[in-house]
């Protein structure tokens, strides 16, 4: 793999050129990832908590139109929903977010394909940014990733000392990206950014994802589900919040008497009307078995259809939850 | 970029009152082009909307083999259903499909099949029947057993009349104790007990089963009893759904997604699934 390196001050500028180009450039602020005017603002900062929420709105936006419908007497005219073109780069991503890409592909793409995911990924260039932030919350080894993990980055930052970066070229997109802004980087000195990655404390494993499968294979009745159900408040921060839930509603929006879009909106399995019937009938009737069905789905039936875990465990939804549900400590306690 | 969220445009070209809550349209699609390689397999649904009220999932109710109109039946029962309710002939409607999988009929050529439906659980069961019918010199005995809650209930009586008219189909019907009309020459009983009653063989036969959960549950027994293999009853599941296109992950359940890997299943594949229908 090709390694430039970067200085910091460079940084800067090829953001600013990035900027000028008239791409959009998207970077992690104290909440959430912004939409940068001024490069200057960029704080990059390895030890930052990750943001509130993930990057997913920009790949998959918590609402938008899919079509739009006028209706006439008899007749409905239909127009289409446009995709924004423009070139995104996402500055700074930590590990935990840039893995998101490879989840999400599998479900927008099996059989059918989302244009509207994959034309947004399609114009993404993912700059990440080696972590080197940990709390009790993050899992990301548990999860098969890990503070330097390039999995899903174009190109991928380690700092090297206190004015460089070392910028690791981990696909062809991202190689023929800083193609047009080579006057930045020089020539690369891997051993330096193998040593400060080896500097980087990685969180504990705290579960064996192969061993979690297997208990949740033959525990799909167990009392803990009742248990954490009961404390859980339905409220679906902890879909929001994460980089990979992807349950979407689809619903027609009408802003005047004839004309009005459909939508596809953010949803979630927490709520009790995700499965309700029109019948009055709910598959999933009670909290229990929704958290079950989260539980499951992210490390059981994720994994069987689609051999991803549908996590990245970057631990925002339990950093988020209101009620205190740690996502590490029940899963790493879906064992005997 | 393709959409495919995106409906056809259908027009209703007649509606039929079935019950006073279930109603049928049978639709024409409006691009020419669409209409004329629109093809489908039995079993398989679609997405019927309302511009302005959003979408709603049904089988496709006509047989694939009779492939000039679409037909559904929905009962009135949430937002779009009743905005469908509010519809008149000429009117023009979403339609996305034909999704996911289908009755395995082409491998199941030379047995008996025994249809067994109750309610509105007649429509997905109609399409299959009526497709065997079309091929009706590929398969042997044909048994109906249609129970409703009353007689005013029934759905299709134009259909079950013309079953009951064929020499070469057995059709029975039922209505639930107490659901019964003076001068009703059907059966009285739940389907469960008509069936057993009637004692279907199970050797080289084929059960096809729709209607509400609590028939399905208490007419699958009776089925066993017979001597029926799992692998020989098959049903569609009803989860809710949206996309209908593996997506939105309303209608999960286990390792499957009901729109994708179903709505077509046989008791085998069921009895691997979580009871989350």
């Amino acid at each position: 793999m090709d390694e430039k390196i970067i200085s910091k001050q460079n940084l800067v500028n090829f953001c600013k050129d990035i900027v000028a180009n008239g791409h959009n450039l998207l970077a992690p602020g104290k909440t959430e990832y912004n939409l940068i005017q001024d490069p200057s603002e960029i704080v990059l900062d390895t030890k930052s908590k990750p943001t509130k929420a993930s990057y997913k709105t920009f790949v998959f936006p918590k609402a938008e139109p899919i079509l739009y419908y006028k209706r006439g007497k008899n007749d409905v005219v239909m127009l289409d929903a446009k995709v924004d073109e423009k070139k995104t780069v996402i500055f700074g991503a930590k590990p935990c977010d840039t893995n998101s890409f490879n989840i999400l592909n599998k479900i927008f793409n099996w059989d059918y394909k989302d244009d509207f995911y994959n034309e947004r990924v399609k114009n993404f260039i993912v700059i990440g940014l080696m972590c080197e932030y940990s709390d009790r919350y993050c899992f990301c080894t548990s999860v098969g990733s890990s503070p330097v993990s390039e999995k899903g980055s174009d190109l991928f930052l380690v700092p090297i000392d206190e004015n460089n970066y070392a910028v690791r070229i981990v696909t062809d997109k991202g190689k023929e990206f800083i193609g047009a802004y080579s006057k930045y980087f020089t020539e690369g000195a891997p051993e330096k950014s193998k040593a400060a990655e080896e500097k980087v404390k990685q969180p504990e494993v705290a579960f064996d994802s192969k061993q979690v499968h297997e208990w949740l294979g033959k525990n799909f009745e167990h009392p803990k589900w009742d248990g954490v159900g009961d404390l859980c408040l339905s409220c679906a921060q902890c879909a929001f919040v994460c980089p990979v839930c992807h349950c979407f509603d689809l619903v027609d929006e009408d802003y005047s008497y004839t004309e009005g879009r459909r939508m596809k909106n953010w949803d979630g399995c927490q709520f009790g009307h995700f499965t309700l019937h029109a019948s009055g009938h709910n598959p999933r009737d009670i909290q229990g078995k929704r958290y079950r069905q989260r539980i499951n789905h992210k490390f059981k039936y994720y994994v069987d259809k689609f051999d991803e875990i549908l996590c990245t465990g970057c631990g925002r939804c339990s950093r988020g939850c209101a009620v205190s549900i740690d996502i590490k400590e029940i899963v790493a306690n879906c064992t005997d | 970029m393709e959409n495919i969220y995106k409906p056809y445009l259908a027009e209703i070209t007649e509606i039929i009152d079935e019950t006073p809550d279930t109603k049928t349209f049978k639709l024409r699609l409006k691009d020419a082009e669409v209409a004329k390689s629109f093809n489908f397999k039995a079993g398989q649904f679609a997405e019927y909307g309302v511009f302005g009220d959003g979408e709603s999932t049904f089988c496709i109710a006509s047989s694939p083999t009779r492939p000039d109109v679409i037909e559904c039946s929905f009962k009135v029962y949430g937002k779009v259903t009743q905005a469908l309710r509010r519809l008149n002939e000429g009117d023009t409607i979403g339609f996305r499909g034909p999704y996911g999988n289908w009755f395995p009929l082409e491998e199941q050529k030379g047995k008996n099949v025994l249809f067994i439906a109750g309610g509105i659980g007649l429509a997905p069961v109609r399409c299959v029947i009526d497709n065997v019918l079309d091929w009706r010199k590929d398969y042997k005995d044909i048994t109906i057993v249609y129970g409703a809650r009353s007689v005013s209930d029934l759905v299709y009586k134009y259909k079950l009349k013309e079953w009951q008219e064929m020499s070469d189909v057995k059709t029975v019907i039922t209505v639930d104790p107490g659901g019964e009309t003076d001068g009703w020459t059907g059966e009285v009983g739940f389907v469960p007990t008509v069936v057993e009653k009637l004692a279907p063989k199970a050797e080289n036969t084929i059960a096809v089963i729709c209607g509400p959960p609590v028939m399905i549950k208490f007419t699958i027994p009776v089925l066993k009893k017979l001597g029926f293999k799992d692998e020989d009853i098959f049903t569609t599941l009803e989860n809710r759904m949206k996309c209908g296109l593996g997506k939105c992950g309303r209608c999960n359940i286990g390792n499957v997604y009901v729109c994708k890997d179903g709505p077509v299943f046989n008791y085998a594949q069921m009895k691997e699934l979580p009871e989350e229908f």
